[in-house]
């Protein structure tokens, strides 16, 4: 039984003959090569040897159940304005209660986001970082 | 009218709740597709030509013998379901029994098939089927209840003075919606096994597997709003500075 190479019917790992699996165990076909199912590999192989890089390995923190035990967590939706109130909102509040502010209502001492131009802003969105495309 | 037919071919709420399975699988368990429209804009989008009428048995929608009384081709004369506005018998609840040859008994709520306002009580309006029969042997007895008719064979029993009693769901001081008996006013509490399903008794009483994440894991916060973007927080965290200025570009 030669290799078999159809392109229509890929044979990956578990598919194919017993003596087919044999052949690839030993003598991997180039063109058959093991389909992994998108999990990445922990490490890289060396002649014979597989060495393990641990940083690769990936750690598992939460587990793939829910108990039923866990009260239903309703979270509504995090908005720009919910953005702002957590960023600007306390310092602009914090400036008009202890006057800091002029008469057009900008800041006296600006923080690092209240000194941000348009400019600064034009060039940040087009830095590496931005996510607009 | 359409509209109708899909209503009455869902399942009922507490019919599906004790056996704790995901709507979507019911759905996909139970739906017959005989035809769909093939993928193309000169095909109409969205064309299913499916079953919509079932006939709800004994059997739970999900399983492989409600597929076969239900199997494409057959037709079964319409059967009439009077329509309830409130469901008010659950699991464990005690009802006693108004027709049949156990009339007068009180029982305890097996089994709701809500879709024909049956409930199955346990132990009582059984029928005796002889199966098995040889011509040496004379065949199994098996005993299985019958259901029973939510509107007119069935009536839940008043815990102060254990009769039946007909009930209204009325609403107490605390805003609360319970079923009260007519004849006496006395609260029919709703049992605990109403919550029971196959996988657990109660929420607090399931017991936490290997593989469950814990409710704390769970309903830990951990987002932090931050004002820079995905992309930004990871050069934060790795620690790539990005010092180049793109060039102005003109639009003209």
């Amino acid at each position: 039984m030669e290799k078999r190479n159809f392109r229509k019917f890929p044979i990956y790992n578990k598919r194919g003959t017993r003596i087919f699996k044999q052949q690839q165990r030993e003598n991997p076909d180039p063109d058959v090569p093991i389909h992994k199912r998108g999990v990445r590999d922990i490490g890289y192989q060396e002649g014979d040897k597989y060495i393990v890089i641990p940083e690769k390995i990936p750690e598992l923190i939460l587990k793939p159940y829910v108990s039923y035990r866990t009260p239903d967590v309703i979270q509504s939706e995090f908005t720009a304005e919910d953005l702002f109130n957590v960023i600007y909102a306390p310092k602009v509040l914090k400036d008009f209660k202890e006057g800091k502010l002029d008469a057009d209502g900008q800041p006296l001492e600006p923080s690092q986001e209240e000194k941000m131009t348009a400019e600064e802003a034009k060039i940040k969105a087009r830095q590496t970082g931005s996510d607009i495309f | 009218m359409r509209i109708t037919n899909l209503l009455f071919s869902r399942v009922g709420k507490w019919s599906k709740q004790y056996s704790n399975l995901p709507d979507r699988y019911i759905k996909r368990a139970m739906e017959q597709v005989y035809w769909r429209n093939p993928k193309g804009i000169q095909y109409k989008p969205n064309a299913v030509i499916q079953r919509k009428k079932y006939l709800f048995t004994l059997n739970r929608p999900w399983t492989a013998e409600f597929r076969q009384d239900n199997a494409p081709g057959k037709r079964h004369p319409k059967v009439f379901v009077e329509p309830i506005k409130e469901w008010s018998f659950f699991r464990g609840d005690r009802v006693e029994i108004l027709v049949g040859k156990d009339k007068g008994k009180q029982g305890i709520v097996k089994q709701i098939i809500e879709e024909r306002n049956w409930v199955i009580v346990e132990g009582l309006n059984c029928e005796l089927k002889q199966l098995g029969n040889d011509k040496d042997f004379s065949g199994v007895y098996i005993r299985s209840e019958k259901p029973l008719l939510v509107t007119t064979e069935i009536a839940l029993v008043d815990p102060s003075d254990l009769t039946a009693t007909p009930i209204e769901w009325r609403f107490t001081e605390d805003g609360q919606k319970v079923r009260v008996s007519t004849r006496t006013g006395r609260i029919i509490p709703i049992p605990a096994t109403a919550e029971e399903t196959i996988d657990y008794k109660t929420k607090a009483t399931y017991k936490e597997q290997p593989k469950d994440t814990g409710a704390n894991e769970v309903t830990d916060i951990t987002f932090v709003p931050k004002l820079c973007t995905f992309e930004m927080d990871i050069m934060e965290n790795m620690g790539i500075k990005e010092d180049r200025i793109p060039a102005k570009s003109y639009w003209y």
